[in-house]
């Protein structure tokens, strides 16, 4: 019989479109701002579409949740049918994470996206949403290129839409081509992938790759994932691919940094996560080695991309270069999350059992960064304007005196860059730390993971090196500019937002750990568990 | 409503009751420093009056159930603690934990979880008051050096009480971290913006940044602590397993037969009292086992033998990772707190500091703050890697502390500047404190608790008075003063009654302190390790310090009068201690009377605790060499020797 026409899998094609209608709501609307644009500049008109364009795809999501959930327990076990989309339950969280985020994002652009070109930046900010979001539950390799495709494009136009000057442009034209280039490496990869089990479905390539990686360790494998790792690693600013970082963030406007620094990274690492095999589990199984390839990957990856990242931003004076360095920097924290997941190695006897198992970790992280990220660039919004450009680390000076609200949520965001406790930055790291130092010992890695955690523990300590040299421009030097009164109702709203959420998420991570927890598979052997 | 429930409620409002008098004067008195410096002064001195109310309580309540000798859990057992399932039953039924949980690693199941786990015991109760007292004394000398945006300061200093008191009294090691990390917010502030100095904002970084660099190892030391001491599961069941051997058992341990099955890694946990008792258990079935096969070793007939030996092989190089484990842990845990005490040569960031910040706020630092690292080495470092202290605690860091004490009393001799002749004095005795610590020996130990009490009172009282001079001339440096005896009469008594603390002068409540500390290091155990060096390097660090100190009250209170210029007008007469000046300085001098002449109550408070960390530590001690406590069994009635058969699980 032809396979083609095995009903689940008929039922497999044409029933994606269930399952990706908040994504294409968000494009629809685009589509009708990117046409508006043309015959109206009413900035009103096209915020309250976007808006809405966004409330409609979370309440859509909100009423789909139950039956995606319902298929994809359905389908974990009936691993036949091979759905181009996936709506893991980790895709789920990541939705609505995409979608608060894009909220946020929408609010910070208020000031930048100027009434002329309003139309075009909302529309290609929901559809870089819609991209991540769908990076998420791509379960193909073709829907997965087409989503993170959906995330540059829309950038591309976003970085040369506000800036007519010389550095935008700049920034625009090298984030162009060198985004091409990894895509490009991508798809070798991809390719690689393809050519090694004869499928572009991400499920059936795990499973042929599971199969094939307990009988022996296939170096095409670990190829094809080194290009992918490769070319993921631009999107995710891992040393050495992360060039472009701080001079695409010096150039380009600040709402669109903003959104450069956190829908890439959650896409990339979700891509990266999916490919190795860690989203849905089984975790003990994994398509790649688990011993020593992948995990020293990632392992050296890792730690060359914080302690560049963290090295390097001490030496800039460049607001925005620092924040760029510092989330090469953050990317190399949230590396650690990979490399626990794809050190998992098949339980042994002696074995310690696992709390958090790394992907956990790496969401949780994700969630936290993106607050507090967010957080920071909507103040640098808020504070910049044309006649007091806020670029250097000196134009902060005094601003608790000048503006000591603003002063204050900087001030939570720093900490929580930081790492201190009582905001999501100090949870994020710690559940991660605490997944890597329990890295199995038993595989060729040895102690090398709890080095690794030493590692990350100096990192943290040089990076609040300059964040803390932030802090104390912000609070401990008086003034060198008059007081004005800053303008920007949106980006304020964004930084509030953003800083009651790293608070909340710091003082009691209960609130999205759980969620996290619940959309993440579970480790393996759990041991019984007791009361004292 | 029982006594332990009373106690808990009040802990908790003598843990945030700061942060609400901190909201209260950022909010209410903003611009009007009238208001907040007597609200301050309110809310401290209420403060003050609660804790010792509590402290009344809880030394009402702990006397009778003082276990004895026999019977005496290794572990702490918090009272007072908010949260307590047993507590609604009676006081016959509480559980010494809490079920107030922060977040759950594994949500839904009962996994293991941070817990928001306070509560009090003989080692944090005295440090609890200290911290009370001294920022009451702390508010009273900022009374009318603190002008500028005085709302903010006091809401930072109380701010900065509520994070020290939640390390003191933090019985889970997560939150104890928290806690601890967040004494660098309050910080940073009160030295960055409220500094005397020129170089207050250098100051105020490096502190925190010094800080926060050990303390991340800390953090890296915690988290390893917590993952390789899992609660010991039975063999064969899903019960907790804490059936130690005894040393005794451990002596016959090659006699027994057939193969010792340890306990399974159970679940992991983050309170302290579990893991101290997680820690010994499987430190006792790693040494068990290598006793055992050794035994068996012995025993194996020819044919069994190649077995036998790679059996023990096994076990030895368990035991090895084991070891070289805790090492680095030690390492990593002592790093956060010797940058906190600090021990030389990790106090770099300490003359900075101690100079550019304001001299409450010195005070505060040297009185408190630089407990929390000595205090971590007692509730954190000692319990939780009891094996590597015996090993490196006293030949690595007490040699050090015994560096610091030579070095830091030089240093001192050569500061012209009083705050920081007062700061690297207060180096040198903490350096002793750390030797005493690390004899760990009940009198040690208790010296060492004794002297965390002693050394906030002086080395407060000598910032202090300090401040009594700071308001009123614009230098700090002793080659300025002179003959100050004949203008300031009551002040030069007060400083010579805190001198003579200082040097420990017998009646004066650091001799007892100092003297104990001295006793522990004279224990037989510890002779190997060159305690006696040591003591000596100790005892000649209390004649060094009676040299700088009694050098710098010739030069500033004795001879000819000699002023540097006054901070007001030329002509203004500056006048001998005033009332509000006189309250702190006098109850200071009169504390340091008082627990010279009667330190026993305070011992009592402090013995059960102390000897539940000695005996720990006495239980590494025997395992790391047996010849001690087979010396020690002489004058001891032998107990049950282990059974090697697996006792039934208890359900």
């Amino acid at each position: 019989m032809n396979p083609l026409l095995d009903g689940t899998r008929i039922e497999a094609l044409t029933g994606v479109f269930k399952l990706v209608v908040p994504e294409i709501a968000l494009v629809g609307v685009a589509c009708v701002l990117f046409v508006l644009g043309l015959f109206t500049s009413s900035r009103f008109l096209h915020t309250s579409l976007a808006v809405l364009g966004l409330a409609g795809a979370f309440a859509v999501a909100l009423v789909a949740q139950p039956w995606e959930t319902t298929l994809y327990d359905g389908l974990k076990a009936n691993t036949e049918a091979y759905y181009p989309i996936l709506p893991s339950a980790a895709a789920t969280l990541i939705r609505y994470l995409t979608l608060a985020a894009g909220l946020v994002l929408m609010l910070l652009s208020t000031k930048e996206a100027t009434r002329e070109i309003a139309a075009d930046y909302l529309a290609c900010l929901l559809i870089a949403v819609a991209g991540t979001s769908l990076v998420a539950r791509a379960n193909d390799l073709v829907t997965l290129y087409l989503a993170l495709e959906m995330i540059s494009v829309p950038t591309y136009v976003l970085l040369y839409l506000p800036h007519r000057g010389k550095p935008g442009q700049e920034a625009a034209v090298k984030y162009f081509v060198l985004s091409i280039l990894s895509s490009a490496v991508t798809l070798f990869g991809f390719s690689y992938l393809f050519g090694l089990t004869g499928s572009t479905n991400l499920s059936a390539i795990n499973a042929v790759l599971t199969a094939a990686n307990k009988e022996a360790i296939s170096p095409l494998a670990v190829l094809a994932m080194v290009l992918v790792v490769a070319g993921l690693g631009f999107r995710i600013t891992a040393v050495p691919f992360h060039y472009y970082a701080p001079d695409v963030y010096q150039g380009g406007p600040t709402a669109v940094v903003a959104q450069l620094s956190v829908l890439p990274k959650v896409a990339g690492f979700l891509a990266l996560a999916r490919l190795l095999g860690i989203v849905s589990g089984p975790l003990n199984d994994l398509p790649f080695p688990t011993s020593t390839q992948v995990p020293l990957l990632l392992w050296v990856l890792a730690a060359a991309t914080m302690t560049l990242g963290n090295v390097m931003a001490l030496m800039q004076d460049n607001l925005k270069r620092i924040l760029a360095y510092s989330g090469v920097a953050h990317a190399g924290y949230m590396l650690l999350g990979l490399v626990t997941a794809s050190a998992y190695a098949t339980p042994t006897e002696g074995l310690l059992p696992r709390y958090v198992s790394g992907f956990d970790g790496l969401i949780f992280y994700l969630v936290g960064y993106a607050l507090m990220t967010l957080g920071t660039f909507a103040i640098l919004a808020y504070l910049n304007s044309a006649d007091q450009p806020t670029e250097s680390v000196d134009d902060l000076a005094g601003l608790h005196q000048t503006n000591p609200f603003a002063a204050a949520m900087l001030f939570v965001a720093l900490l929580s860059l930081i790492g201190i406790p009582l905001t999501a930055g100090f949870t994020g790291k710690l559940f991660l730390f605490l997944g890597l130092y329990d890295s199995p010992t038993v595989t060729g890695m040895g102690n090398a993971y709890k080095t690794l955690t030493v590692i990350a523990a100096i990192n943290a300590a040089i990076g609040a090196v300059y964040y803390l040299r932030l802090l104390g421009v912000i609070y401990l030097r008086s003034p060198l500019r008059p007081a004005v009164r800053h303008r920007g109702k949106g980006p304020m709203l964004a930084a509030v937002l953003c800083t009651v959420g790293t608070l909340v998420v710091g003082i009691y991570p209960s609130i999205v750990w759980d969620l996290v927890k619940k959309a993440t598979p579970a480790t393996a052997h759990s041991p019984a568990l007791v009361a004292k | 409503m029982n006594l332990n429930t009373v106690l808990g409620l009040l802990l908790l409002v003598v843990l945030l009751a700061p942060l609400a008098a901190a909201a209260l004067i950022a909010i209410g008195g903003r611009g009007r420093p009238g208001l907040t410096r007597r609200l301050a002064v309110y809310a401290s001195a209420l403060h003050l009056v609660l804790t010792i109310g509590m402290i009344a309580l809880y030394s009402g309540f702990v006397t009778p159930d003082a276990q004895s000798e026999q019977n005496l859990s290794l572990n702490f057992q918090p009272k007072a603690v908010p949260g307590d399932p047993g507590a609604t039953n009676g006081a016959e039924t509480f559980t010494y934990s809490t079920s107030w949980k922060l977040v759950s690693l594994t949500p839904g199941e009962t996994g293991p979880a941070v817990h928001f786990y306070v509560g009090l015991d003989g080692l944090n109760v005295l440090l609890v008051a200290l911290t009370s007292l001294m920022f009451f004394f702390a508010v009273l000398v900022s009374w009318d050096t603190v002008r500028e945006r005085a709302a903010a300061y006091y809401g930072w200093l109380f701010v900065l009480q509520t994070a020290v008191t939640g390390a003191f009294v933090s019985f889970d090691v997560l939150l104890f971290y928290v806690f601890f990390e967040l004494t660098l917010i309050p910080a940073f502030f009160l030295i960055g913006q409220w500094g005397t100095g020129s170089a207050r904002r250098d100051a105020a970084r490096k502190f925190v940044l010094y800080t926060l660099f050990g303390s991340l190892f800390t953090l890296v030391g915690i988290i390893g602590v917590v993952l390789t001491n899992p609660i010991p599961l039975h063999p064969t069941s899903n019960q907790p397993f804490y059936y130690e051997p005894t040393h005794q058992a451990m002596a016959h341990a090659r006699d027994q037969d057939g193969p010792y099955v340890p306990g399974r890694a159970g679940p992991i946990t983050f309170s302290i009292p579990v893991l101290m008792k997680n820690v010994s258990m499987w430190d006792s079935m790693s040494h068990y086992s290598v006793l055992q096969a050794e035994g068996r070793l012995a025993k194996a007939t020819p044919n069994l033998r190649a077995d036998r030996e790679r059996e023990l092989a096994d076990v030895r190089e368990k035991q090895r990772e084991r070891s070289t484990t805790q090492f680095w842990l030690f390492l990593a845990l002592m790093a956060g707190f010797a940058v906190k005490i600090p021990i030389v040569p990790f106090h770099t960031w300490l003359p900075a500091t101690y100079s550019e910040a304001p001299l409450a706020v010195t005070m505060i630092f040297s009185a408190v703050l630089a407990k929390l690292g000595t205090f971590g080495i007692l509730r954190i470092v000692i319990p939780l890697v009891p094996e590597a202290c015996v090993q490196y605690g006293l030949p690595w860091f007490g040699t050090l502390g015994a560096i610091g004490i030579v070095y830091a009393a030089f240093c001192a001799f050569a500061q012209r500047d009083l705050r920081l002749l007062a700061a690297y004095s207060s180096v040198s005795h903490l350096g002793f404190l750390v030797i005493g610590l690390f004899a760990m020996t009940p009198e040690g130990l208790s010296g060492a608790l004794l002297h965390m009490v002693n050394h906030g009172l002086t080395a407060g009282a000598v910032f202090a008075l300090l401040s009594f001079l700071a308001r009123r001339y614009r230098t700090l440096d002793a080659n300025q003063y002179g003959g100050l005896w004949a203008k300031y009469p009551v002040f030069t008594f007060l400083m010579i009654v805190i001198v003579l603390a200082n040097v420990g002068l017998p009646g004066l409540n650091n001799f007892v302190s100092e003297m104990l500390m001295l006793g522990g290091l004279f224990d037989p155990r510890n002779v190997k390790i060159a305690g006696w060096g040591l003591a000596l390097v100790a005892a000649f660090g209390v004649m060094l310090s009676s040299w700088y100190l009694f050098t710098m009250l010739k030069r500033v209170f004795f001879g000819p009068l000699i002023e540097p210029p006054t901070v007001g007008e030329a002509d203004a007469r500056p006048k001998d201690v005033t009332g509000r000046e006189f309250v702190p300085l006098a109850a200071l001098a009169a504390l340091c009377l008082t627990l010279g002449l009667f330190p026993q109550p305070l011992l009592d408070v402090v013995s059960t605790d102390v000897r539940r960390v000695s005996e720990l530590v006495n239980r590494a001690r025997y395992r790391l060499d047996p010849s001690i406590a087979a010396a020690e069994a002489e004058n001891k009635p032998p107990v049950q020797p282990i059974r090697i058969a697996l006792p039934a699980p208890k359900r």
